[in-house]
């Protein structure tokens, strides 16, 4: 992967971002003009206590949601003015995700399940999305398992099939909230230890978010999240 | 294609609420069709019975009991006219007459005419059930009733005396069963001489000039039309002398648009309550979906197609149901056939597919409005 060139804007950048839920005495303020910026490739995760507005920050980045105030940019683009079905193509190609749950289809197989983003995206023919597919599925260590449905598999296989789709369109940024938080100790070191390789391989940037700091430490970058603020962005300096 | 292709995987999983709801409408389609074939065989059966064998337009003088004159103009005109039964066009001399063998005697009307044109309007050799029907001079066809009754078969003469003790003897060519007590006990058919023969009209009058039309609902367009093309005759035309059998019809058409309109909303609602249910139940995929960049315009044509696979699956399934009912009623002794009848079909089919494609219409919207973090926070 080219490094951007220094004009080039950085891959994210999120500015003075707030979100209120509700109004009026319901109201709540669960972000509070959190700003700041991520560069493609990087390896990072988001910390905070339960409550502390993660996922919602998670949301507002992958736009999912949007933000009660202030800005999420793509490569210079303030994705506050694009359309709905704009940001559902930038979701497609720019952005994959992972959540605490699989979110697997149970009425597709694996393969279908991993090569839904191509198809919504219908930029890649056929015979490509197939070989992209058991590719990334390669990279996983879940070769072999295409044409299983995707109820048939364990916890960690469902877990790994999610991270599988989640990288199909060779995304610039991969975003996963509490990714695994349902999994047991062996398989949580396991999809830590595969989305670093994957990082390695294919350039994709990781933003994960996590409430176990052992876990936190394991990246690059650590931005801290309390009652809504950005209060640290912390780098890890463990690499030498 | 995706929106059809995820449409028919959420059909597959869930196989007995696709197929009950498909053999729902295919029980409504397969009413329609049945249904309205069966009014309009019925309908047609019962007109055919009512008028097919007698003349719907009938051309007599002004005054009662004249003759009327069968001018060239006159034939020039029913010869021009395309909505004519070809071939079914009969001027006749009616007369009165009374049987006696001796011992009995009886009233016998008399109408005389052509074999071919008096056979195309009353079906002579269809009907025949002795003998072979022939009209030449010294001829006659009795009604069946009336042959029985006085024990005449053909070949036997048929002693007949009219006004002004005038006698004939015709001899018997053919028995015929005229579907009509009335008829088969008074009705007889001769040459166009003998009547003349007691009325001293010259070759060209008639009695009166029976027509039958390719579409016997034709008929009352045709009369008034030829009233004002030729003015010195009366037109009259079975429409008007059925009344009663035409509201008859009528109604029995609103009831059996009735019992459709019916069907057709228990169709709809069937289709849409599975529809909106299967919508709820697919909440979560299809959040995800759009979570991964599905546009809201392909979520929404998800139910579209499950709306049109549903709705042309269950058609077709409705019509095979449909012929299939149709065709085990060719079984069932009746005095009419249910014959399918096409454009009723193709028009169950178009609003089967349609009805689906509007039941769809809600999920389809109540999907596409769907917000992907929804389902994300939910969990
Ligand atoms: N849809 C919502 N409506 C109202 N309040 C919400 C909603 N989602 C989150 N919140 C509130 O916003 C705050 C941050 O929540 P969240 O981002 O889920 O935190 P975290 O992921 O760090 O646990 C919490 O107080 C939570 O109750
Ligand atoms: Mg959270």
């Amino acid at each position: 992967m080219a490094e951007p060139t220094p004009a080039a804007p950085p891959l994210l950048v999120a500015d003075a971002l707030e979100k209120v839920y509700g109004s009026g005495d319901a109201a709540t303020h669960a972000l509070r003009g959190v700003t700041f910026e991520f560069a493609e490739g990087e390896f990072a995760s988001i910390i905070g206590q339960s409550g502390s507005g993660k996922s919602t920050l998670l949301n507002l980045l992958g736009l999912l949601d949007t933000p009660s105030g202030g800005h999420v940019r793509y490569r210079g683009t303030d994705t506050g003015s694009l359309g709905k079905p704009e940001r559902a193509a930038l979701r497609n190609s720019l952005i994959g995700f992972v959540f605490q749950f699989h979110y697997l289809l149970p009425e597709f197989s694996v393969f279908e399940n991993v090569a839904m983003p191509a198809l919504i995206s219908g930029a890649l023919p056929a015979e490509d999305i197939r070989g992209r597919a058991v590719e990334t599925l390669g990279l996983l260590g879940l070769e072999g398992l295409e044409e299983k449905n995707a109820n048939a598999l364990s916890g960690g296989q469902k877990q790994r099939v999610a991270i599988a789709r989640a990288l199909m369109n060779r995304p610039a940024l991969l975003l996963a909230d509490e990714p695994t938080g349902n999994l047991d100790t062996a398989n949580t070191d396991l999809v830590y230890d595969l989305f670093r390789e994957v990082s390695k391989e294919t350039g994709t940037a990781f933003l994960i978010v996590t409430h176990d700091r052992s876990v936190a430490q394991r990246t690059d970058r650590v931005l801290e999240v309390r009652d809504g603020e950005l209060v640290a962005d912390e780098r890890n300096r463990y690499l030498g | 294609m995706l929106s059809l292709r995820i449409a028919a995987r959420f059909l597959r999983s869930s196989p007995a609420q696709s197929a009950l709801i498909m053999a729902g409408i295919a029980v409504g389609i397969a009413t329609q069709v049945f249904v309205g074939s069966l009014i309009v065989s019925l309908q047609a059966g019962l007109v055919d019975q009512t008028i097919g064998s007698a003349p719907q337009v009938t051309i007599s003088a002004a005054e009662e009991g004249d003759p009327v004159t069968f001018t060239e103009a006159i034939r020039e005109l029913i010869a021009a006219e395309p909505r004519v039964e070809p071939g079914a066009v009969a001027a006749v001399r009616d007369a009165s007459a009374l049987y006696s063998d001796g011992e009995d005697s009886a009233p016998l009307s008399l109408k005389g005419g052509e074999l071919g044109g008096l056979d195309a309007i009353y079906d002579l050799s269809g009907r025949t059930v002795a003998g072979t029907p022939r009209l030449g001079d010294g001829d006659i066809v009795l009604g069946v009733d009336f042959a029985e009754k006085y024990g005449l078969v053909p070949g036997d003469a048929v002693p007949l005396t009219f006004a002004g003790n005038r006698t004939a003897r015709p001899t018997l060519t053919a028995v015929v069963d005229l579907g009509a007590a009335a008829a088969n006990e008074r009705q007889a058919f001769v040459s166009a001489g003998l009547p003349r023969s007691l009325t001293g009209w010259r070759a060209d009058e008639f009695s009166a000039i029976e027509i039958q039309m390719r579409d016997p609902f034709s008929s009352a367009e045709v009369a008034a039309e030829w009233r004002t093309a030729i003015r010195s005759v009366t037109v009259t035309e079975w429409q008007a002398a059925n009344a009663d059998l035409l509201t008859a019809l009528q109604s029995q058409s609103a009831s059996s648009y009735m019992i459709q309109a019916f069907v057709l909303v228990a169709v709809a609602l069937g289709i849409a309550s599975t529809l909106a249910i299967s919508a709820v139940q697919k909440t979560r995929q299809i959040g995800i979906l759009k979570a991964m960049g599905l546009s809201d315009a392909r979520a929404g044509r998800i139910f579209l197609w499950q709306a049109l696979l549903l709705g042309s699956g269950g058609t077709l399934g409705g019509l095979a149901l449909g012929f299939a009912l149709i065709w085990s009623f060719s079984f069932v002794p009746l005095d009419f056939a249910i014959r399918p009848e096409p454009g009723f079909i193709a028009l169950s089919a178009a609003v089967g597919i349609g009805v689906a494609l509007g039941s769809s219409i809600i999920p389809t919207r109540s999907t596409s409005r769907l917000d992907p973090i929804e389902v994300i926070q939910s969990g």
